[in-house]
């Protein structure tokens, strides 16, 4: 031993290692590793294992709090969210009454609707059918009335939902019987500047 | 040097280790607690029994929509264990007579859910309904075979072995409000 060696390094002199010579206990400014006391040693272990543990344990908790809040049940705020659900309900049942609802005789307050209604694939397809009513509106004098019996909401993502409308359509030709006939329709609609506009409409 | 001489600054890996240390216990408390609010987020629970009820509604509908005459017993079965209450009730006093009717007519019935959602959700009393598109194909010896769109309203309740349909029906046309 020599006067260099501080006193918490004393133990490390006393600790058994065998495959310590005489030679390398005199050389204790270089403090090879292997020369740490074992409790010392065990300490460090123990506390890398701890974090260890911690780590992984924190990781394992982060996943599956995102499992269970990114699921697509969660996601779908379709009746979770019941003030979203009413005004996607509200806004495209009343859109759909009334595009769907004119007179040929009064066919430019639907094509108005229409325009602030619908948007996409849905405005493009309603103008193509649209334009043939107009042509054909003088001979057939045609009043349709669409009536929403019951909307239910598919998906609701952000500004996109998806919904399922059972409408009732009722046509009413001159000096002839009103005919009636019901319509399922699966409807896309996105939200702009706070109002949910049709992008899509599928006949079911 | 590895060991640290008395009043000498800690060794840069001891400093490393107790930051780490000190991060990675923050990280599993905060990751522990965020879990746990997620896990007992009653949105959560919610939407997956939305979405439970409209998977368990869709196929109850279909299979009320579906009917072999050449199987008949099984698909009765089928009928029986999709519903509950007086629906089941009824089912299972007309049994019988039905099972006639159908070999009489020997009719292939079957029905494909093209869209359904759910339009109501009471979780607590354990009650649903659901509306349902879909198409159903009718084929009798007699008759050419006639496809048609429906639309049904049905009912649900959650009973000891899962969601139940307890009521189906037809979603009726023409309203009062609506008749000219």
């Amino acid at each position: 031993m020599t006067t260099e060696v501080p006193a918490d390094e004393a133990p490390a002199a006393e600790a058994p290692d065998p495959e310590l010579s005489p030679a390398d206990e005199a050389s204790v400014d270089e403090v090879p590793s292997h020369e740490v006391p074992a409790a010392v040693r065990w300490r460090r272990r123990l506390a890398w294992g701890a974090i260890g543990a911690l780590l992984l344990g924190g990781g394992g908790f982060l996943y599956a709090g995102v499992e269970a809040r990114d699921a697509p049940a969660a996601a779908n705020r379709a009746l979770t969210d019941s003030a979203a659900t009413d005004a996607v309900i509200a806004e495209v049942g009343s859109a759909l009454a009334k595009v769907l609802s004119y007179s040929t005789g009064d066919t430019a307050a639907t094509a108005q609707a229409a325009r602030a209604l619908l948007d996409g694939p849905a405005a493009t397809q309603y103008q193509q059918l649209f334009a043939q009513v107009q042509q054909r509106a003088p001979e057939q004098q045609l009043i349709l009335s669409t009536r929403v019996v019951r909307v239910g909401v598919v998906q609701l993502e952000g500004d996109q939902a998806q919904l399922l409308v059972f409408l009732d359509q009722t046509a009413q030709r001159k000096e002839r019987q009103a005919t009636m006939v019901a319509a399922q329709l699966s409807v896309t609609a996105h939200r702009k500047d706070g109002h949910w506009r049709i992008t899509e409409l599928k006949s079911r | 040097m590895a060991v640290r001489r008395p009043g000498a600054p800690r060794s840069p890996l001891s400093a490393v280790a107790t930051g780490l240390a000190a991060l990675a216990a923050v990280l599993a408390a905060w990751s522990g607690w965020s879990w746990y609010a997620a896990a007992h987020d009653g949105t959560a629970a919610f939407a997956q029994d939305r979405d439970r009820v409209l998977a368990v509604g869709e196929q109850a509908v279909q299979n009320m929509n579906t009917l072999d005459h050449a199987d008949l017993s099984h698909g009765l079965d089928i009928w029986e264990s999709s519903t509950t209450g007086d629906l089941h009730s009824q089912l299972v006093q007309g049994r019988a007579e039905f099972t006639k009717q159908v070999q009489q007519a020997q009719t292939v019935t079957t029905a494909k859910v093209l869209s359904g959602a759910v339009t109501e959700l009471d979780d607590r009393a354990g009650r649903a309904s659901v509306m349902v598109a879909l198409r159903i194909a009718v084929a009798a010896p007699k008759n050419t075979p006639a496809t048609k769109e429906a639309r049904m309203l049905a009912e649900l309740t959650r009973t000891g072995d899962g969601w139940k349909l307890s009521a189906l029906g037809q979603a009726p046309m023409g309203d009062s409000a609506a008749n000219p």
